[in-house]
């Protein structure tokens, strides 16, 4: 009996030895998980960012995202890059120089010394030949061809210095075709190595970094490039963390394990009243506009002064109180601030005139008011917005009925490929398009040709068209300047657009970095540097 | 003569059971009671609601919960408060209308499955299980992609969804009886399907057809929060619990008082049916707990 009551209590010893040591491990594993990574991370000097979705490749002629140029810009280079600050400008890159020979000639010389990784070799102008007739080939079928359309070639000239050869003069080219993704320069031998396809593992990389690794849905790493002869990188890593959803982000900065990201609008009065410690908050114009729509073509709306009824009825400040908490300015047209042809003030005021809106229906032969509808998407601010226009719109006597769609059967509203006859029957919709930095860019889905593909209002006026293709081709920016604003007098005269905003972008980022960016916010990660 | 009065005395004592089994299950109890709360909340909205819930007042937006605004406002500045009682009008609306209507369909396809001939039955079970085959919430997308959101969509969702899991339950119940003694006696004496599947078989499924009917409220009013919730709901501004959510999850952190305006109400009614539902189903047919 006793040797039994020896081994039963042996026994229990050593079970409670285990529970003491499983709970041991098990604590350490809840302290472990409950642990910011910051404080580990903050040691090996490495930079995390947020991009709002996963990367799908990183080949230029094919990217799907702003977050892949954005980590494209640190491995890669261009001849010149946009200029961090709050003035859209550009800034030289991998060249040494750029000029304008005559309008339809540019010449470029690279910096000597750009190696690409991987033993391929120096930077020369016959990769950049390479890059861009690439990307304007239209065997390749690149959704970016539109920008080197007007190549006609690149001619090379010695070994680091080439020529662009237009077919036409270009304005918009500095601003996107060469600072944008399509600008990127890759090194030809790298992409004859590879059969001249490659999605997410570049073959070869020189910018200050260089591709690291990509684990899907979770980050992509790009660590200091050892070839580098520029000015040494600030950070050892950048770890790029695909976060779609901007609270969830937020979630993130406050938890400490990401340095910079972009926050939601309706976080930013809040966070701007109890800032979390050591950030900065900055709010940024966005290159987005939003309008809401009126159809020339729609039998309701064939009357002008109908269309500049609704035009006066629809309250913005209102509008940008609800849908934007009163962090985001009305737009005076399609083109946002800081771009050439950005109008001082619409020509219709931003507050509503119900009083004037029914006038104008009594003389266009509805004195009792219409009923129409509005199409929008459905997200919660552009959903708000509609409420706010329907709300707004009553008061002039305007009934309006709210539709609201999905992307899919959304984006193919106003398509006469898709919807044939029935796009006439749209009669308001919002809309939200972004661009890039040139005006070239925003006023081309307007033109009389981009009725029943993209421009949904079926506004077609000869003198728009006109000034869209003269803008395209003048260099002096002032005229170009005049030109735009006009185009969009023309629109907002038409009584089709009544112009919303250009939202903004609020940004946070921790003391611990000085950040770059372009004037909408947008980070250029490969000028990052420790504060 | 005994057979004629045992009908109400049964019936009596079937009520007495369930009054006596409400007052010992206590979740029973609480189901009753949030039951009829809701509904009573449904229909008496328009007096009940202190504000015209689709009224806007931008300045006052996100204000908190007050005296004047018991759930304070949203991003509109619309009470919240009447928006969910208005909401609770759109659950319940939804939910009544789609299951009768799906019930019914239900009902009659599936006697139609279990009394008629086997290429009849075996027709309908391969279309219901087609129906079935769908995930609903895909099948509510892709049917508000085709036809555009609003109410009635989703009415109609809901009893596509619906009837093939009414109709495989009358079925089978239906099969269950018809080979039963008293319906070959009325079949030997010359009555026609008509009369055998009215007087007879119809009576016998619609119980276990209305506790099933019951229990799938709260599964309507959460479809129908969903699909709101998605923008693919009701038409703005009609107040629905899903849009109440939806227009506070973008302020989740800084005013939650709105995604608790919209869930709670989600919450109580899903869980007062379902509670409801069971007592419902323990009282009246213990067997279909198994099969449930």
């Amino acid at each position: 009996m006793p040797a039994t009551n020896a081994a039963h209590r042996h026994t229990s010893i050593v079970r409670w030895v285990s529970i003491q040591r499983v709970s041991a491990v098990a604590v350490c594993l809840i302290l472990l998980m409950a642990m910011p990574i910051s404080p580990l991370l903050a040691e090996t000097n490495i930079l995390r960012i947020r991009n709002y979705s996963d990367i799908l490749t990183l080949d230029p002629a094919f990217t799907k995202s702003k977050n892949e140029d954005i980590i494209n810009e640190c491995i890669q280079n261009k001849l010149i890059s946009y200029k961090p600050g709050d003035e859209w400008g550009w800034q030289l890159m991998a060249a040494e120089s750029m000029k304008q020979v005559d309008p339809t000639h540019i010449e470029f010389k690279l910096k000597p010394g750009i190696m690409f990784s991987n033993g391929f070799g120096e930077m020369t102008a016959e990769d950049v030949k390479y890059s861009f007739e690439r990307i304007a080939d239209p065997e390749l079928k690149s959704p970016y061809a539109e920008d080197w359309s007007v190549l006609e070639m690149v001619e090379i000239k010695d070994k680091y210095t080439g020529v662009l050869v237009l077919k036409k003069p270009f304005a918009p080219i500095w601003m996107t075709s060469l600072s944008g993704i399509s600008g990127t320069i890759l090194s030809k031998k790298a992409m004859m190595s590879v059969g001249e396809k490659f999605t997410t593992t570049p073959p070869a990389s020189s910018g200050p970094y260089i591709f690291k690794e990509w684990k899907p849905k979770q980050v992509t790493v790009v660590v200091r490039n050892p070839d580098w002869k520029g000015p040494k990188p600030d950070f050892d890593e950048i770890h790029f963390y695909p976060i779609d959803d901007e609270k969830t982000a937020e979630i993130g900065f406050e938890a400490g394990d990401i340095d910079f990201t972009r926050i939601s609008i309706s976080s930013l009065e809040q966070y701007q009243a109890n800032p979390p410690k050591n950030a900065t908050i900055v709010n940024k114009p966005s290159l987005y506009y939003s309008w809401m729509g009126i159809n020339a073509e729609n039998p309701m709306l064939k009357d002008a002064r109908v269309r500049k009824a609704i035009q006066m009825a629809t309250d913005i400040p209102s509008i940008l109180e609800a849908a934007y908490f009163g962090q985001a300015k009305a737009a005076t047209g399609i083109i946002p601030p800081g771009l050439l042809g950005h109008r001082a003030k619409t020509m219709v005021a931003p507050t509503a005139d119900p009083e004037g809106a029914k006038k104008l229906l009594a003389e266009a032969g509805y004195p009792n008011g219409i009923d129409i509808t509005l199409d929008c998407l459905n997200k919660s601010t552009i959903v708000t917005q509609a409420q706010v226009i329907q709300a707004s719109l009553a008061e002039a006597g305007i009934r309006l009925k709210i539709n609201v769609h999905e992307s899919g059967q959304f984006w193919v509203l106003g398509s006469e490929k898709e919807m044939g006859e029935k796009v006439k029957d749209i009669q308001l919709i919002t809309n939200r398009f972004s661009s890039q930095p040139d005006p070239y860019w925003y006023t081309m889905w307007f033109v009389t040709d981009q009725v029943g593909v993209w421009n949904w209002e079926r506004f077609s006026n000869a003198e728009f068209d006109k000034l869209h293709t003269e803008a395209a081709v003048e260099t002096d920016p002032a005229k170009r300047d005049a030109m735009y604003k006009r185009m969009q007098d023309l629109m907002e005269d038409a009584g089709c657009y009544r112009f919303i905003t250009h939202e903004s972008a609020p940004i946070i980022y921790r003391n611990t970095i000085v950040p770059a960016m372009s004037p909408e916010g947008i980070p250029l990660v490969r000028y990052f540097k420790k504060a | 003569m005994p057979a004629t009065a045992a009908t109400p005395v049964q019936a009596r004592s079937q009520w007495r059971i369930l009054l006596n089994h409400l007052r010992r299950d206590q979740l029973a109890m609480i189901g009753l009671v949030l039951v009829v709360v809701i509904v009573a909340s449904a229909i008496l909205a328009p007096v009940l609601v202190p504000h015209d819930p689709n009224k806007l007042n931008v300045r006052h937006r996100l204000k908190g919960p007050s005296v004047e605004h018991f759930l304070g406002t949203d991003q509109m500045g619309r009470d919240v408060f009447s928006r969910v009682l208005m909401g609770s009008r759109i659950a319940l609306q939804v939910a009544l209308i789609s299951i009768s209507i799906a019930g019914s369909c239900g009902l009659l396809l599936g006697m139609l499955a279990g009394y008629g001939p086997k290429w009849l039955d075996g027709a309908l079970i391969i279309l219901f299980d087609t129906i079935r085959s769908f995930p609903t919430i895909m099948f509510a997308l892709a049917v508000v992609t085709l036809v555009g959101p609003s109410l009635n969509t989703v009415i109609l969702v809901v009893i596509v969804t619906s009837i093939p899991v009414y109709g495989r339950i009358v079925r089978t119940q239906t099969q269950a009886l018809r080979n039963n003694d008293f319906i070959m006696a009325e079949r030997a004496m010359g009555a026609g399907p008509a009369r055998i599947l009215g007087i007879h078989i119809l009576p016998n499924v619609i119980g276990p057809l209305l506790i099933i009917a019951s229990m799938d409220i709260p599964v309507v009013v959460t479809i129908e929060a969903g699909l709101s919730f998605l923008g693919l709901g009701v038409r703005p501004p009609t107040a629905s619990w899903g849009t109440i959510l939806n227009d506070g999850y973008a302020f989740i952190r800084n005013t939650p008082w709105l995604v608790i305006a919209g869930g709670v109400p989600l919450i109580l009614t899903t869980l007062g049916f379902t509670f409801l539902g069971e007592a419902l189903r323990d009282v009246f047919d213990p067997k279909l707990r198994r099969e449930v």
